[in-house]
């Protein structure tokens, strides 16, 4: 199963591998300027130690092994962990989606998202067709709704969003006929509109803040969206210098470490900070979508095009956030928020979007 | 081989639909590039003002107030710390642990720090006050329960301690945050006051605010979310206040005050210097204590403040300026020194028959001292013989009574450095037409009633005293003051109350003539001659009874008449008479019967403390120094320095 040769070394796309290094790396150093204490940077550095150690295991591993008799597995496990999460689950901030092993705490939902996108690909891979028929979006339906419920009972509204990403993109790349996504895309927004007025408070807040900013109370749920624009406002070109941020530092920005971390980088490194991150956010979505276009079948694009969406979903939903032009929804920033489940998860993908491109030739 | 042709072999759509997303996601970058940009190149300037906005703190440091003292330094009014206990919000990691703590060792009430934790309404930030005016033994348990309770803590405040209570609190008045409609009065815009500022609100506290006030400071710092200082840029220390001394005697301001109380009557008392128009006590009962609202400053609405605004007696009132009352006999003097100036009666001759009263139309006018004869001006004064200036106004006639009372200064406001004086009422045409349309001609009846100071006749006492103050000095009308000094501080120089007299010339005949009947009705068995004044003295004085109501009506205190006492000393001596003091009891009955008694022990007090020696026997009794009545307990203050405290008694 694991082989390893020369040839195959050379094969490895050094970028793919840099680039999510070079994000968490970055994302360290907000978290630095930001959370507590050290404690959470050496656990975040951890984390990233044990997600290069199975993105290297995974890329040695022929995904095809992983996709097609792997992944049910795996998704199997991830949903019984849901299970165990919400029965034993610890709560942080009103989400109880942790569970605690020996000093680490886990997020089974972000395992639950990887393991969705290996059972959509494995699904999709299949069917051999130009467009998707109803049955296919149905059976690709069914596997989301386990994870989904589950994530849902965790009170954990950003996840499930994500899982309405993952799903999106499947149907999408699947060939979905133009009707549906016309329908898909009129029910979306009857959705929103049908369910705006049954959203508890804070929630409604938190969308008044975006539409009418200077009506908001600054004091109340408007806050965080207040607070984190003018941290990113205030970094200006340059930045207010590394660990120099006071929106940050002072604690106007609440949990900056991880649903915050790119407004603290707006604030200390400024736009130029931004840029690069935003730039390495580029490389790493173009090495997949390269990785994705050369693979010789379609589970590898299928596959890695997952990881794609949910990578955009992420840093749109995020940033979005962080600049007020989208409601905080509780997304975090992929590689760079704290959160140790989340970098493994990723770099999953980045194993996973490794070893498609390490076999884009061999049969 | 390309492996995109796989993929274009495989499904066809696949590839298309790959470099879609692709765009798609070109999109969300560059759109969240141009968002970034606006925020931090276009209007990074404003995020930068709000960043720093959100950072730096500007705390005022209040100044201390200055101290307010009496006229031999010992000090009425204090600045002083107290100090509060408040809880953190934040800080509390078990509710009902902290309540309990609070409840079993600082005798907090619970229920209301639970509902102030959970009022919605209070920023979230803020420390919760739990107690106010914490004493030592709250002190040290909070600090020896740091570690237990860290969210217990103390918070210091500048308090305003009124050493003596309800003694003089008309004078000094008390402090409150200046409120919103106050903010929009141009004399207050212009002091520079902002909202939330303490400031004098009564008495001395109010007049002289500028010069107690002082020049806050202000400390620039750091803070994080919650407000808490981390590091600070900048200082500017506070200049305290400038003390100001008064012109009050605390002793006999004291004295004067338990000669009411004592006896649960209710009135006003002046004493002052006709000289110079210092005031030595200026008492008004009941009164009120100024450290409730000191204590309450923020939150005006407390019980505590409620119970004294809202008392049926108004002891905010001060009578002494505020209250007009008919002046009663005591209104002689100014008629008979109008008289003999205008020649209407003379050194001379100056008889006119009494006939206990006088025939008027169908109405008769009593002399209720009885039939005097056909006295003369002395003894008419000394007798208080009404039946005498029913017929002496009546040839003056109201236009000269008016005239030269007015002189006098009556019917207008003195000047005193005190807020809120009345003008009163004096006689004149215009008045009755004024106030009574349906019979709006002035009438002879209006005349002679007018002429012993009933009718159309309601002064302030302080009015009263300047007035004749003024004719017993032969014509310095001094305005009279609290004021006397403020010492120098760093801010601002030494200040001393500028005091010229309004000058009125008369004839030195007619000032000995008073002079001597004040004298008189005193030591010659006039109608004081029973209150047993020390004679040594030379004490001069004049009795009057305000009429409440008609007194067939009398039944209960309510109705009976105010008793009035004007006295000066020495009277008809080489010396120029030092004292002057006006006493109203309200509802004290006939003239000299309780006034007069009160006015001779201010008067004995003022002279054995100058002479050094008792000149009463009964005085001894009387002589309780003044206690202090806010106590180190209560306030959690320090200690007040022995200094203060040794005070030297009225009689040695």
């Amino acid at each position: 199963m694991v082989d390893i040769n020369q040839k195959k070394l050379k094969d490895v796309d050094w970028l793919l591998l840099i680039a999510p290094i070079a994000l968490t790396v970055f994302g360290c150093i907000g978290i630095a300027s930001s959370a507590p204490d050290s404690g959470y940077v050496k656990k975040q550095i951890i984390s990233l130690g044990i997600g290069l150690a199975i993105a290297i295991a995974i890329m040695f591993t022929d995904y095809r092994k992983i996709v097609f008799d792997i992944a049910p597995f795996f998704y199997g496990a991830v949903l019984v962990l849901l299970v165990v999460v919400l029965v034993a689950g610890t709560e942080i901030n009103g989400n109880r989606a942790w569970l605690r092993l020996a000093g680490f705490s886990l997020q089974p939902s972000e395992f639950a998202k990887a393991a969705t996108i290996l059972m959509l690909a494995r699904h999709l891979a299949n069917v051999r067709q130009s467009f998707l028929s109803l049955r296919d979006m149905i059976i690709m339906g069914a596997i989301v709704m386990p994870p989904v419920i589950l994530v849902l009972l965790e009170h954990d509204t950003g996840t499930t969003l994500t899982f309405g990403a993952i799903i999106g993109t499947f149907y999408f790349l699947g060939g979905m006929r133009k009707i549906f996504l016309a329908v898909g895309a009129v029910a979306i927004v009857v959705g929103l509109i049908a369910v705006y007025p049954h959203l508890k408070g804070y929630q409604k807040e938190r969308i008044n803040v975006i539409i009418h900013p200077e009506q908001a109370d600054p004091k109340g749920f408007g806050y965080q969206t207040i607070q984190s624009v003018i941290a990113v406002g205030s970094g200006g070109v340059l930045g207010k210098g590394l660990g120099q941020g006071t929106q940050g530092k002072l604690g106007f920005l609440p949990f900056a470490w991880t649903d915050f971390i790119a407004a603290v980088i707006a604030e200390e490194t400024g736009l130029a900070g931004v840029l690069l991150m935003m730039c390495l956010y580029l490389l790493l979505i173009w090495r997949l979508i390269a990785v994705a276009k050369a693979s010789r079948e379609r589970a590898g694009s299928l596959l890695v095009m997952g990881f794609v969406g949910l990578i955009t979903f992420h840093i749109l939903c995020n940033l979005g956030m962080v600049v007020a032009i989208l409601p905080i929804m509780g997304i975090p920033l992929p590689l760079m928020s704290y959160g140790g489940t989340a970098v493994m998860a990723m770099f999953m993908g980045v194993g996973l979007a490794l070893s498609v491109r390490m076999r884009r030739f061999v049969n | 081989m390309s492996s995109s042709s796989n993929l274009k072999e495989d499904v066809f759509n696949l590839e298309l639909r790959v470099y879609f997303i692709q765009y798609l996601v070109l999109v969300v970058f560059i759109a969240l590039g141009i968002r970034f940009y606006v925020l931090q190149v276009a209007r990074h300037d404003d995020y930068q003002a709000r960043a720093e906005n959100n950072r730096i703190r500007e705390i005022p440091i209040p100044a201390p107030r200055g101290r307010i003292l009496d006229r031999n330094e010992k000090v009425l009014v204090d600045g002083d710390s107290a100090f509060n206990v408040v809880v953190i919000p934040e800080d509390i990691t078990d509710k009902e642990d902290t309540l309990n703590a609070l409840a079993q060792n600082l005798d907090v009430d619970r229920a209301e720090v639970l509902a102030e934790l959970n009022n919605p309404l209070r920023a979230k930030s803020l420390p919760v006050l739990v107690k106010q005016n914490a004493s030592p033994a709250d002190l040290q348990w909070v600090g020896s329960h740091e570690l237990e309770h860290p969210e217990i803590s103390i918070e210091e405040q500048p308090q305003r301690i009124y050493k003596y209570g309800k003694l003089a609190a008309h004078l000094l008045g008390y402090i409150g945050q200046v409120n919103p409609k106050q903010l929009e009065i141009p004399k207050f815009k212009d002091a520079g006051y902002k909202a939330g500022d303490i400031i004098g609100q009564g008495g001395i506290e109010a007049v002289y605010d500028q010069v107690l006030r002082g020049k806050d400071g202000m400390r620039r710092v750091i803070v994080d979310s919650r407000g808490v200082p981390k590091a600070e840029l900048e200082r500017i220390d506070p200049i305290r206040g400038q003390d100001v001394i008064t012109t009050i005697d605390l002793d006999l301001q004291s004295l004067a005050e338990n000669l009411f109380t004592s006896k649960n009557e209710t009135g006003a008392l002046v004493a002052l210097n006709p000289q110079d128009g210092e005031i030595l006590a200026m008492v008004s009962v009941p009164s009120f204590d100024p450290n409730v609202f000191a204590r309450n400053v923020v939150t005006e609405n407390r019980k505590e403040v409620r119970a004294i605004v809202n008392d049926p007696a108004h002891p905010l009132f001060n009578k002494a300026i505020q209250s007009i009352y008919p002046t009663g006999s005591t209104w002689k003097i100014m008629m008979a020194t109008a008289a003999l100036e205008e020649g209407v009666i003379t050194p001379k001759n100056s008889k006119i028959v009494c006939g206990h009263g006088l025939q008027l139309g169908n109405r008769f006018l009593n002399d209720s001292g009885g039939n005097h004869g056909m006295p003369d001006i002395h003894a008419a004064i000394v007798h208080s013989c009404d039946g005498y200036f029913y017929r002496l106004g009546l040839k003056m006639g109201v236009d000269m009574i008016h005239d030269w009372v007015s002189r006098f200064g009556m019917g207008q406001k003195t000047g005193v450095d005190l807020p809120s004086e009345q003008r009163g009422i004096i006689p004149s045409r215009e008045w009755k037409k004024r106030v009574n349309p349906r019979d709006p001609a002035w009438k002879d009846f209006d005349t002679a009633i007018a002429s012993i100071g009933q009718g159309s006749v309601a002064v302030p006492p302080l009015q009263l005293l300047r007035a004749e103050a003024g004719i017993i000095t032969g014509g310095k009308f001094y305005k009279p003051h609290v004021f006397k000094e403020a010492r120098a501080t760093q801010l601002a120089p030494v200040k001393y109350f500028d005091n010229e007299p309004t000058e009125l010339k008369l004839s030195p005949t007619t000032v000995a003539i008073i002079d001597y009947a004040l004298w008189g009705v005193v030591n010659e068995g006039g109608t004081a001659g029973g209150v047993g004044f020390p004679r040594e003295l030379n004490i001069g004085g004049k009795t009057g009874t305000a009429q409440v109501i008609a007194r067939e009506k009398v039944r209960t205190k309510e109705h009976k008449d105010h008793s009035w006492f004007i006295s000066f000393a020495p009277t008809h001596t080489q010396e120029k008479p030092e004292i002057g003091v006006v006493c109203i009891t309200e509802n004290g009955g006939w003239g000299a019967s309780a006034s007069g008694p009160k006015v001779k022990l201010v008067e004995a007090a003022y002279f054995s403390k100058k002479l050094g020696r008792p000149i009463l026997p009964e005085l001894l009794a009387l002589n309780t120094p003044p206690k202090v009545e806010v106590s180190r307990a209560a306030t959690g203050a320090k200690p007040v320095p022995d200094t203060d405290r040794k005070r030297r008694p009225l009689v040695q």
